[in-house]
């Protein structure tokens, strides 16, 4: 083969087709990466077309999932017609007991209130006046089963959780099961208890009948029907708008159907809680060991040494972090609060167990390094004219540094703390040693006195993106919701990138020299 | 007029101890184990513009640091001899460094102002001394600006960028920031090495002015500068005050040879 020489052009033009190569499919990878999760995950919040899949012994079945039933699933869609189907399908020829897949036409998905999804034609509204078809009625309906469900709540929270509150009381004081005071209470129990089953009697009146594919029946009582919509019905602009409260559900909502339907209030507001927590604790640690360092320390093997240290911090794998939190905060510093001040409760640990606050300090000393290394970066920055302009003018050591030197360092110490933040919002590994857990049965702030649980167990975005994983896997909603959170994690990961740029430009408009 | 200001004008070994701003008494200093500055005894004297010439590395700003003890912030850094303010030795270990440097002003080689207002810069140093009377404030902003010869221009805007005045206005609002803590004296270390000719004379005029409030110490490699603004002028050479005596003599009729090498040209 000839050798062919390159002239000049030609190999600069070379070199720029293999770095621009580079850089595209840089380009590539991560707008695909975003890409994906931003289809997989706004598909969970979208509305899917109901599908009517005819078999070939004439059964029916209803299903949003058109491509996704194999011959296997066959049983389990006689089985239980009217429950979302989902299984990977495997070759056009397998499907050959369907005899058709049409769009269902006037079917509705029914989202219950504890997370359960069903399909089905409306059939007709029950209420104590009698049975009617006409949708019309369905607003009064809803109205008076509000007020009943208003009533309800009002009786449990003014009447009942009183009763219960004394009646635990009694039993602490060892109140004799006859004593009189007791017997008032039960009476009075009684009552409430009474009023409540007749409520909830009456709100067994109020019920949808819906139809599914078999033309056999079926009940939604008003009380736990949470929405309901035909899909196949809606036009775009309606199901934006369906997407658009979908998503506020899911920001305020809880878990439901073992995490996979419901919305992931309790995780993002554990996630938001704890990267508050901990940017309270990494700030001011790590803003004046950046200070301390540049500004102070003399310049000697120690203070290289302690540099050296804290980039070889950044390094240490995060899991390692985690352990040390548990270990150390956990176990030392929890275990002592617990012999000191809750002897009495022990062996059971008070605050010797993985909480919100032990994540806290242990993000923030995995996010230390983070903080320090910027910081330093921005006072490296600040022009010595500036210290000895202020020197000049009488200030001290400290007074130059507080006046001058940090509000021009202040951009990097706002990108420092931003990106710590936005690595306590993704990491996972050392959370789940210290106290983030896939389903915590309350918040760590709530009514109850001293309103802010800093020693209780949390939820946290990632790790319950972690956990959607394991999930069934042909379980589409469940990993839809799983990739829903994890688009939310990277939305705010990235109004929070947003965030730090707006406030680090402002800054730097009034803080450096144009 | 012209007369009777050069009749002012003394032989400074004449002038009476009420006369003399700063007394330098056998000041030696070393940077980074370096002899910057040998055996140096001057007597400054008081309301007079006094400049420090020579060539560059002789050591004339190490001298105008060490009368606000800026050499200090050089971590390699130790001194022997006298600076004498008032009769009191400003090394003296109870001297309050940061007090001191409200006494002696000082303004830098190329202007360092704060990225903040042109306001906040005038009234850094009074904000620290802990005036906080608004009032009190406005005014010190006012009357530092006006004697900088600079309120004309900027009073319409005290609340902009200091960042975003051009280079002769931010010389004369680091002038205007020294003099409104009312200081004694003035250190300016080559005010106008960074600014163009006609700039370079409105601060020539400018120091001129305030002779009346302060006494000057200006370090300078301008030979014509020197001879327009000073009234005193001390030559140093490689560390080592070679001449120190009205500028009138110094410029006309050099008493020492390096002197009148230097100011004539052959070297430096």
């Amino acid at each position: 083969m000839a050798r062919t020489k390159l002239n000049h052009q030609q190999k600069h033009a070379f070199s720029s087709i293999i770095s621009g190569f580079a850089a595209a499919s840089l380009l590539i990878i991560l707008v695909s990466l975003i890409g994906f999760v931003l289809i997989r995950g706004a598909s969970f919040f979208w509305p899917m077309t109901i599908y009517e899949v005819t078999t070939q012994d004439n059964s029916t079945g209803l299903s949003t999932e058109k491509y996704e039933i194999s011959s296997l699933d066959l049983q389990d869609l006689q089985s239980n017609l009217n429950v979302r189907i989902s299984a990977q399908f495997v070759d056009d020829t397998l499907a050959l007991p369907f005899v058709s897949i049409t769009q269902a036409k006037n079917v509705y998905q029914i989202a219950l209130s504890n997370g359960a999804i069903k399909l089905g034609a409306f059939s007709s509204i029950h209420t104590p006046l009698g049975k009617t078809t006409d949708l019309q009625d369905y607003k009064p309906a809803r109205d008076a089963v509000n007020t009943l469900i208003d009533e309800l709540s009002q009786i449990q929270m003014q009447h009942l959780a009183i009763i219960h509150r004394t009646l635990a009381d009694y039993d602490r004081s060892n109140v004799a099961q006859n004593a009189p005071a007791r017997i008032k209470v039960m009476q009075e129990f009684d009552k409430w208890q009474r009023k409540t089953d007749a409520l909830n009697m009456q709100l067994k009146q109020y019920y949808i009948v819906f139809t599914d594919a078999q033309t056999s029946t079926f009940r939604v009582y008003l009380r736990d029907l949470d929405r309901w919509f035909k899909p196949n019905e809606m036009g775009g602009l309606e199901k934006l708008g369906y997407m658009v409260d979908r998503f506020a559900q899911f920001l305020g909502d809880s878990p439901k159907q073992a995490a996979t339907s419901g919305g992931v209030f309790p995780a993002l507001f554990g996630t938001v809680l704890l990267v508050m927590l901990m940017a309270v604790i990494v700030a001011p640690l790590g803003i004046m060991a950046a200070i301390y360092l540049h500004e102070y320390a003399p310049n000697n093997m120690a203070t290289s040494f302690i540099r050296i240290s804290i980039s070889n911090m950044a390094g240490v794998p995060s899991v390692v972090y985690g352990v040390f939190g548990l270990g150390f905060f956990v176990y030392v510093i929890g275990g002592s609060i617990d012999q000191l001040f809750y002897s009495d409760a022990l062996p059971t640990p008070t605050c010797g167990t993985p909480g919100l606050v032990w994540a806290a300090l242990t993000m923030a000393l995995l996010t230390l390094p983070v903080v320090i290394v910027s910081t330093e970066e921005g006072l490296r920055r600040v022009p010595d004219g500036l210290r000895s302009g202020a020197y000049a003018l009488g200030a001290t050591k400290f007074e130059a540094i507080i006046k001058t030197v940090a509000p021009i360092a202040s951009p990097g110490m706002i990108t420092g703390l931003i990106l710590a933040v936005a690595r306590a919002a993704g990491e996972v590994a050392p959370l789940i040693l210290v106290g983030a857990v896939k389903f915590a049965p309350s918040l760590p702030v709530d009514g109850e006195f001293p309103f802010v649980h800093l020693e209780r167990q949390f939820m946290h975005l990632g790790v319950f993106i972690y956990d959607g994983a394991f999930h069934n896997q042909t379980n589409t909603q469940g990993s839809s919701m799983m990739f829903a959170s994890c688009l939310l994690l990277l939305l705010i990961v990235f109004a929070l990138n947003l965030f730090a740029i707006i406030v680090r430009n402002n800054l730097k408009k009034r803080y450096v020299r144009q | 007029m012209l007369k009777l200001f050069e009749s002012e004008i003394q032989n400074i070994d004449s002038l009476s101890s009420e006369q003399i701003a700063v007394d330098v008494q056998s000041l030696s200093i070393q940077l980074n184990n370096k002899q910057v500055l040998t055996d140096i005894s001057m007597r400054i004297p008081k309301h007079l513009t006094t400049a420090l010439i020579g060539q560059s590395g002789c050591g004339k700003t190490t001298l105008l640091n060490s009368l606000n003890r800026m050499n200090e912030l050089n971590a390699h850094y130790s001194y022997s001899g006298k600076v004498l303010m008032d009769g009191k030795d400003i090394y003296n270990k109870k001297e309050n460094v940061a007090r001191l440097r409200t006494r002696v002003g000082m303004v830098f080689q190329r202007p360092n102002p704060f990225p903040m207002s042109i306001y906040e810069n005038v009234c850094f140093g009074l904000k620290i001394q802990g005036l906080n009377e608004r009032r009190k404030l406005d005014d010190a902003v006012e009357n530092a600006l006006r004697s900088a010869a600079l309120w004309g221009e900027v009073n319409d805007r005290l609340f902009d960028s200091a960042l975003t005045l051009s280079g002769g206005q931010q010389q004369r609002l680091m002038i205007a920031r020294a003099l409104a803590l009312e200081p004694e004296i003035l250190l300016l270390d080559e005010p106008t090495s960074a600014l163009d000719p006609l700039t370079t004379l409105h601060i020539e005029e400018l120091i001129n002015d305030l002779k009346k409030r302060c006494t000057i110490i200006i370090v300078t490699h301008n030979m014509q500068q020197a001879a327009r603004v000073s009234d005193y002028a001390a030559f140093i050479h490689q560390g080592e005050l070679v001449e120190f005596s009205d500028s009138d003599s110094l410029f006309t009729m050099p008493a020492k040879k390096q002197t009148e090498d230097y100011i004539t040209g052959r070297y430096g």
